[in-house]
């Protein structure tokens, strides 16, 4: 079994060792005494690489599989029928995958976040416990899927006992320590008798019988279906309620979440417990407006796939054989993540309302009479560009990579993958150097503006090359390529016009040459180009 | 009317309908005036090729035992007069040279097939004279 | 071999030495062959004969990478839109988005094809009885593939492509679907393509038959036609031969002692030449079924 996680993950391993290593890179780093813009970014990047790549751990233990025909995750199945008896196959997963978690826990801990003078008072036994219990409950409701029908419901009261059960230790009146440790053994037993009574029905093939409370829903599913909306009104309308069920909601719902619910508990109850006072609003609405633009970084590799939880990237048949041109199936993606971020940044700026209640400091709109006199109506129009500016960001890192993604070849899109992040890699170099190095600086700033316009003109000439070859290949329409080409135009005037207005705000109108330039370049417009090119050779292989 | 078709035997499915439509003209459980089901019909009750059905009521047609009538939304279908004479032998024609056929390669001569056609004769009187 | 005679103005398929390799394996051989419009063409060989493969082909999904494939006489590559609107088609796999509900599917669908029937397509959920409420994931084998059905059936389309319809199925639902399919069939103009191991099926069903092997075209022509270019026989000999005997023209010989069953390619005569030629004598003889035919080509020497 261990051989198989290791066969199966090694690429895993590699990047858990890169970002465990840059982790502890950084940590030192600042740990040497920098200036303290590099502190605070050293910090980001550190915490980054900390989340990404324990979150990535996780993933490779939990022992999971996906079998996405049928949408069934769960235990692998050739392994029930092997003649080991339940409890082994309960408890090698979880012993292997315990220890890798909470050992990858404590040094990440003891050796990254530590100096960077995160979380002072804890205690490391009892963090790593907590979180072993909520990884072994994890596993046990992944694996023990069929008996669990409100999963999700299950899920989050899981992390939230959990989460109050971690916190145990700093509430205000005090829990004694067999208490505590009590509970904690009691949650850790409970997860591994869940998962072996879910895999021994398993086992027994009554995993999948109907209970009672499984018939009323689908009683009331029925209901609903009765009344059910009329037909879609496109081919259009329904690819894009397609993809929004499929993948609409997930920054949203992740983005979403951590503004409504993670920041305010953390913020007001968690700090507090802790003794620290919440952050003042400033850097609550930074927080809120910037977690979507690295969340939708993160996930912009997935919004190549069509399913979720597919990880071949071919397209599924049920959309191939559908009489819809391949730009069509791309435009019909490009809505449903303009819709997501739109939706994320509202969530948002609703989360921060929520903070700002919280803290009693009052609404936005209370506040807003403090900012400008002229009361809180224009001020909300005066927001609202600062709005769409972040919902064209965070749509445009969603967007990132379709154009490879889209190809069906994993190899491509990782390669794609890397090479974007490389490329952001030798730009923070770049940066880094102008910063230290002044005469180096001096070239830059001198070739800047040529070296802006040769990139643009690469770009669109890219772009009219590619959108020409689909036109003729009949992988795309003209009304698609004026949406796309119009919709980059519109942005980047809107983006440049922005910027260029902040460059006058801040007195530096030398900037706003490389200002509009820069804006046109972000703004993916070959990506799109390709993608339906990209698309036809993924459907037709 | 019920067929029965048989994808394993040796004649195609057309000719089996065909070859059964005549055998119960001859016994009388077609009578003339009779309806046969539209081809649709038949097709999806036999679970065959409507084309395979057309073909066997074209041939049916063309022999005379039945008539279609285009324009009546179903192909309306009546039996003629019973079969002459010449069409009954027609009909008993294949089973006697499945019946020589397999004479030949048993090496029995025609005389004592005829002399074992008389027997079985015989042997199913009781039955008819009930 | 019989070749239909080409008359391209009524090929709904055109389908002309259509190769394709994966890696170095040969999946199609030169195929050619055509279905003309308003008939039934039934696809038969053994797994991996490359009957999936060549559907792929008439879909668009695989590029043809020698010789070519036409649809309604559109390249389904060049022109998917035009080809894939006016084609219904049930996959092996079946295919299906596992976490949609049987009437978000529906609904999904109809949005594609204007030609979308909605009373028929509620009258074929009655039938197949199948609840609108209900997640694909959850559903039987069969009543997936009776959904997959009904989604390729209700807008009518002008070629119906199925692969494997029945596999996996109870005789109740193949029985359904095979009459689904007969009343297709019954519409005026409606060409049928499928491919099947059911042979029995096939034989009822189809008006054309083509039998792959190894990718490459072994049978090709109505079916009745087939099955009378081969003969069922059973040799007797004088004596029983040492060793299997071979027969000139044979596809397959079985059997022990003085008498053997060969499965002949060819008119009685020729065979009865043939049996002469080695000392036997034909002692029976009758048409074989195509699934006969299917195994002595597979299992003997291919020809």
């Amino acid at each position: 079994m261990l051989w198989e996680i290791w066969g199966g993950h090694k690429a895993g391993f590699f990047w858990q060792g890169v970002t465990l290593g840059a982790g502890l890179c950084f940590a030192q780093w600042k740990r040497h005494g920098v200036s303290e813009l590099l502190a605070v970014e050293l910090t980001i990047a550190s915490l980054s690489a900390f989340i990404g790549g324990y979150l990535h751990l996780l993933s490779c233990f939990a022992y999971v599989e996906m079998d996405a025909a049928k949408v069934k995750v769960g235990y692998p199945g050739r392994l029930l029928l092997k003649p080991l008896r339940t409890f082994h196959l309960v408890l090698a997963p979880m012993l292997v995958g315990g220890l890798a978690v909470t050992t990858m826990l404590d040094i990440w801990l003891a050796f990254v976040l530590k100096p960077l003078g995160f979380l002072p008072a804890y205690d490391l036994c009892w963090i790593s416990a907590v979180l072993l219990s909520f990884f072994w409950w994890m596993q046990a409701l992944a694996w023990g899927l069929p008996l669990v029908r409100f999963r999700s419901f299950v899920m989050v009261a899981a992390a939230l006992i959990h989460l109050t059960v971690g916190v145990m230790p700093q509430l205000p009146f005090s829990i004694s320590p067999a208490w505590q440790w009590g509970t904690l053994g009691a949650l850790l037993v409970s997860a591994v008798s869940f998962a072996w009574i879910g895999l021994n029905l398993m086992r027994q093939g009554r995993g999948d019988g109907p209970s009672r409370i499984s018939a009323l829903w689908s009683g009331l599913r029925f209901a609903r279906a009765r009344t059910s909306r009329k037909k879609f009104r496109s081919a259009f309308a329904a690819q894009f309620w397609l993809e929004w069920q499929r993948q609409g909601g997930l920054l949203p719902g992740l983005s979403g979440g951590m503004a409504l619910v993670g920041f305010p508990f953390l913020f007001f109850v968690g700090f507090k417990w802790v003794g620290v006072d919440a952050p003042p609003p400033e850097v609550v609405l930074i927080l809120m407006l910037i977690g979507p633009l690295l969340l939708s970084g993160m996930l912009g590799a997935a919004l190549a796939k069509f399913d979720r939880l597919d990880s071949t990237r071919e397209l599924p048949g049920y959309i191939s054989v559908r009489p819809m041109t391949n730009g069509g199936l791309v435009m019909a993606k490009l809505a449903m993540a303009l819709a997501s971020s739109a939706l994320t940044l509202l969530l948002s700026v609703a989360g921060f309302c929520l903070c700002q209640a919280l803290a009693g400091k009052g609404t936005l709109l209370s506040k807003a009479g403090l900012v400008t006199p002229f009361g809180p109506v224009s001020y909300m129009t005066g927001c609202a560009p600062a709005l769409l500016l972040l919902i064209i960001m965070t749509w445009k890192n969603l967007l990132a990579g379709i154009g490879s993604g889209l190809t069906g070849r994993l190899w491509i899109a990782n390669l794609f993958g890397a090479w974007r992040g490389a490329a952001g890699m030798g730009f923070c170099a770049l940066v880094l150097a102008a910063k230290l190095y002044e005469d180096f600086r001096e070239a830059l700033l001198h070739w800047l503006t040529a070296i802006l316009i040769v990139c643009l003109a690469a770009k669109i000439g890219v772009s009219i090359a590619a959108f020409a070859w689909g036109l003729r290949r009949n992988a795309i329409t003209a009304r698609a390529i004026g949406w796309m080409a119009g919709g980059w135009t519109v942005c980047g005037i809107f983006v440049a016009g922005y910027a260029g207005h902040v460059c006058n705000a801040l007195n530096q109108p030398g900037l706003r040459i490389w200002v509009t330039l820069g804006a046109f370049l972000i703004l993916p417009l070959a990506d799109l180009a390709i993608a339906p090119l990209a698309l036809a050779w993924n459907r037709h292989r | 009317m019920q067929l029965r078709i048989s994808a394993e035997e040796g004649a195609p499915i057309y000719q089996q309908i065909v070859a059964q439509v005549k055998y119960l003209v001859a016994a009388g459980r077609l009578k003339p005036g009779d309806d046969v089901p539209p081809i649709r019909v038949l097709a999806e009750q036999l679970r065959i090729n409507p084309n395979t059905v057309a073909r066997a009521y074209l041939e049916l047609e063309r022999e005379g035992i039945v008539t279609m009538r285009q324009g009546f939304g179903t192909t309306v279908a009546q039996v003629r007069s019973l079969l002459p004479r010449r069409e009954k032998l027609r009909l008993l024609a294949e089973p006697a040279d499945v019946l020589l056929t397999n004479a030949r390669h048993l090496n029995v001569g025609l005389e004592e097939v005829i002399l074992l056609l008389r027997e079985r004769e015989a042997a199913m009187q009781p039955e008819s004279t009930k | 071999m019989k070749f239909p005679s080409p008359s391209s103005a009524e090929a709904v398929v055109a389908v002309s030495d259509l190769s394709r390799h994966f890696g170095s394996k040969a999946a199609l051989d030169e195929v050619s062959f055509f279905v003309s419009r308003g008939s039934v063409l039934g696809l038969v060989g053994e797994n991996g004969a490359g009957k999936t493969t060549l559907i792929k082909h008439l879909l668009g999904t695989l590029k043809a990478q020698a010789g070519g494939v036409r649809v309604f006489g559109l390249d389904p590559v060049a022109d998917p839109v035009g080809v894939l609107g006016r084609v219904g088609y049930l996959s092996e796999r079946r295919d299906l988005p596992g976490w949609m509900r049987v009437d978000q599917f529906m609904r999904y669908t109809q949005a594609f094809y204007p030609g979308w029937d909605e009373q028929y397509a509620g009258q074929l959920l009655e039938q197949f009885q199948l609840d609108p409420a209900q997640k694909i994931k959850t559903l039987s084998q069969g009543q997936q593939a009776k959904i997959g059905l009904l989604t390729s059936l209700a807008y009518r389309p002008e070629l119906l492509i199925l692969d494997e319809p029945s596999s996996g199925l109870d005789p109740v639902v193949r029985r359904d679907i095979l009459e689904a399919i007969i009343r297709i069939v019954a519409e005026e103009g409606r060409t049928v393509l499928f491919s099947s191991h059911l042979l029995d099926e096939v034989q009822r069903v189809a008006d054309h038959v083509v039998m792959l092997q190894r990718g490459r075209v072994v049978l090709n022509g109505r079916t009745e036609e087939v099955r009378g270019d081969h003969i069922s026989a059973v040799l007797a000999f004088a004596e029983p031969p040492a060793k299997t005997p071979v027969l000139e023209g044979a596809h397959a010989v079985a059997g022990y002692g003085s008498e053997w069953r060969v499965l002949f390619g060819g008119s009685r005569l020729e065979l009865e030449t043939a049996a002469a030629l080695i000392g036997a004598r034909v002692v029976e003889e009758r048409t074989p079924t195509l699934d006969e035919i299917l195994v002595a080509r597979a299992g003997g020497k291919g020809s």
